[in-house]
């Protein structure tokens, strides 16, 4: 498999770990700027395969971070990738608020199991008032108690705003801090927070050591997370059955929480990409895609609201990283409005040929390979597919090869190694 | 009174409100109950059939299927009082290991709008309460839906498993979700496979049109 490896003229020491991660990295950049790379570049999300791979369970890997390191090292040798990523986030954090939103292998779900959402209507239709006119509030003590089990004491606190009346609100409320549910919840905030800390120092770690064998992290997720409007109201608020009777039922509330979002999620990627010193915001979209939403829709309560948060990203120097998850054949003319050159796409079901076509100047494009083709056995069919992926989408660059969807989980292992190996050969061309 | 014609338009229109009063004063005018359920469930066609044509799409069939839930409500009653005949039998459920019930919760509700009698599993179902539905029921579909890739091997081993109890030839499988493709209908050894809810109930009644009793 080696002696595909590109070598980049301008360093030449390639078969050095140092060398293979500049290559690697300029390969990336070199996509990410819609410059043609010395080849395309190969992106893999390993996430619930490195399970597979080491004949081990999803929960044993995030209960060892040893472990994790090791699987993410073999795969990443085995398999050579330009990008990686490795478990998906912890289930610690959950486990510490009593999560109700997320399942874990060993919160929820059995040890083997894979990360899971479940999405419910947390906000009730008659909480709109109360969460456009103070979102944070609302959120504190109201959403975050039905939410996460360990944090009911939060809907004891007073409204949030009379703490500006300092020493006088403190005078009268105070004691609520005492309060055994409160004191619960701040504790379960505690132990979050160093869940977190723990996870962030092992994700370092595995950074780290991954670098020294000559392989870049990858920074598409590593950004905050910043979403459509839209998916904001949809995802962890209304559930996708909310917001589509709230497009019938009470649009006008629906396009005024919408509004009341888009500054907080702002102020929040301008903060997280200063502290991380890592100008890449994350952005995965969700019922925007064909199929969804009708197009008048569309352009009343989805688009307008999403282009503004990303022209506001850009303008700060932020470069979003937006995965366009399901198809977005029908509505590519939208995605051509975006500036040129500032934006990575990650696609899903969307026809990259197309895309290609349409925005191939606009935005780099990842994606490529169905995941469905990766569990079989036809190793002919793969290369074939990936020749054409290289030729037509890898032309003139801006194109990183990776799955549809992010995750390699039920992949055949072989017929990764031919996929990887095809990447690095049509790649080339 | 209402006439069923203004009934099934103003339920293609997704008018909710005006819907449920056309349904509750046609049941005040002693409009049979079943006859209204038939002009709710011709309304619901044309919603699938505005879907296939890309007029309607996944926030309307969402909609209809909103209100279909509160007419079925309201007409409950009446209905069971006087009895009535399904076209056939579906088994549905999201596989073991999967929890996502959006996609599969839409797919049941135009199931059983398109009369169907739909016994949904619900979520994370495991392999043995799917052969054993089948079997107390007499089922003869079965939908898998699932939005993980950790869903194919649950819908591969559960159609081993019709296999193993003998059911293979006299069920049909269906299987839908997220990262479903032909690939994935090959690989696991489904039937046919669907995009949407409204391809779900095309094969369920093309099917059960060959096999109901």
């Amino acid at each position: 498999m080696n002696q595909a490896v590109s070598t980049q003229p301008a360093t030449g020491e390639i078969n050095t770990a140092s060398a293979q991660l500049d290559a690697r990295r300029a390969r990336v950049f070199d996509a990410f700027q819609l410059r043609k790379p010395d080849r395309v570049p190969l992106f893999l999300p390993f996430l619930n395969i490195l399970s597979q791979l080491e004949g081990t369970t999803n929960l044993e890997l995030y209960n060892d971070a040893e472990k994790h390191i090791k699987a993410v090292e073999r795969a990443a040798l085995r398999f050579e990738p330009d990008l990686y990523e490795g478990m998906f986030l912890t289930p610690e954090i959950s486990r510490a608020l009593g999560d109700r939103m997320t399942k874990w292998p060993g919160y929820g779900l059995e040890p083997a199991g894979s990360y899971q959402y479940h999405e419910s209507d947390y906000m009730k239709p008659e909480d709109y008032d109360a969460f456009i006119a103070d979102p944070g509030d609302w959120a504190m003590r109201r959403y975050l108690p039905r939410v996460f089990g360990e944090l009911e004491g939060l809907g004891m606190l007073p409204p949030l705003g009379m703490f500006a009346l300092g020493t006088f609100c403190m005078m009268q409320s105070a004691a609520v801090f005492a309060m055994p549910p409160v004191l619960k919840a701040l504790e379960a905030l505690t132990n979050a927070g160093r869940a977190q800390l723990k996870w962030l120092q092992e994700t370092m770690a595995l950074i780290k050591h991954m670098e020294a064998i000559g392989f870049p992290p990858s920074p598409l997720f590593a950004g905050p997370n910043v979403v459509a409007p839209f998916d904001f109201m949809a995802d962890t608020l209304r559930g996708m059955r909310g917001v589509f009777s709230d497009m019938r039922r009470c649009p006008e509330k629906l396009l005024a929480a919408e509004e009341k979002v888009i500054p907080i999620m702002l102020e929040h990627a301008f903060i997280a990409t200063k502290v991380r010193h890592l100008p890449f915001a994350f952005i995965p979209l969700h019922r925007g895609s064909d199929g969804f939403i009708s197009v008048p829709n569309f352009e009343k309560f989805y688009w307008p609201q999403l282009k503004r948060t990303i022209l506001a990203l850009i303008d700060a120097g932020i470069t979003p990283f937006i995965l366009w998850e399901g198809c977005w054949d029908q509505r590519l003319e939208y995605l051509a409005e975006l500036p040129k050159g500032k934006i990575i796409g990650g696609f899903q079901d969307t026809n990259l040929i197309k895309a290609k076509e349409v925005i191939g100047d606009v935005m780099c494009i990842i994606g490529g390979m169905p995941n469905g083709m990766l569990t079989g056995d036809n190793a002919t069919l793969i290369r074939e597919h990936t020749h054409k992926m290289c030729e037509t989408v890898g032309k003139g660059g801006g194109f990183i090869m990776s799955t549809a969807v992010g995750d390699l989980e039920g992949a055949n292992p072989e017929m990764i190694e031919v996929w990887a190996e095809a990447t690095r050969k049509y790649g080339a061309l | 009174m209402p006439t069923l014609d203004e009934i099934k338009n103003t339920f293609a229109e997704l008018d909710e409100d005006t819907a449920l009063q056309l349904v509750k004063d046609a049941l005040a005018a002693k409009v049979p109950a079943f006859e209204i359920l038939k002009a709710c469930q011709d309304g619901m066609t044309e919603v699938g059939r505005r879907f296939e044509c890309q007029d309607y799409f996944v926030s309307d069939l969402m909609m209809s299927g909103e209100i279909f839930k509160q007419v079925s409500a309201i007409l409950e009653p009446e209905l069971k009082a006087g009895g009535s005949k399904t076209v056939g039998k579906v088994v549905f459920g999201t596989v073991k290991g999967d929890i996502h019930n959006i996609g599969k919760d839409i797919v049941v509700t135009m199931l059983k709008s398109a009369n169907l009698e739909v016994i949904d599993l619900g979520v994370d179902v495991p392999v043995d309460r799917f052969i054993s539905a089948l079997t107390e029921s007499g089922a003869t579909v079965l939908g898998m839906s699932g939005l993980l890739t950790l869903a194919f091997d649950s819908m591969k081993a559960t159609i081993e498993a019709l296999k193993v109890a003998g059911l293979r030839d006299k069920v049909k499988v269906m299987i839908g979700g997220g990262p479903v493709d032909g690939n994935v209908c090959r690989a696991v050894g489904a039937d046919d496979w669907g995009a949407d809810a409204q391809h779900a109930v095309r094969l369920a009644k093309a099917w059960l049109g060959s096999t109901a009793v």
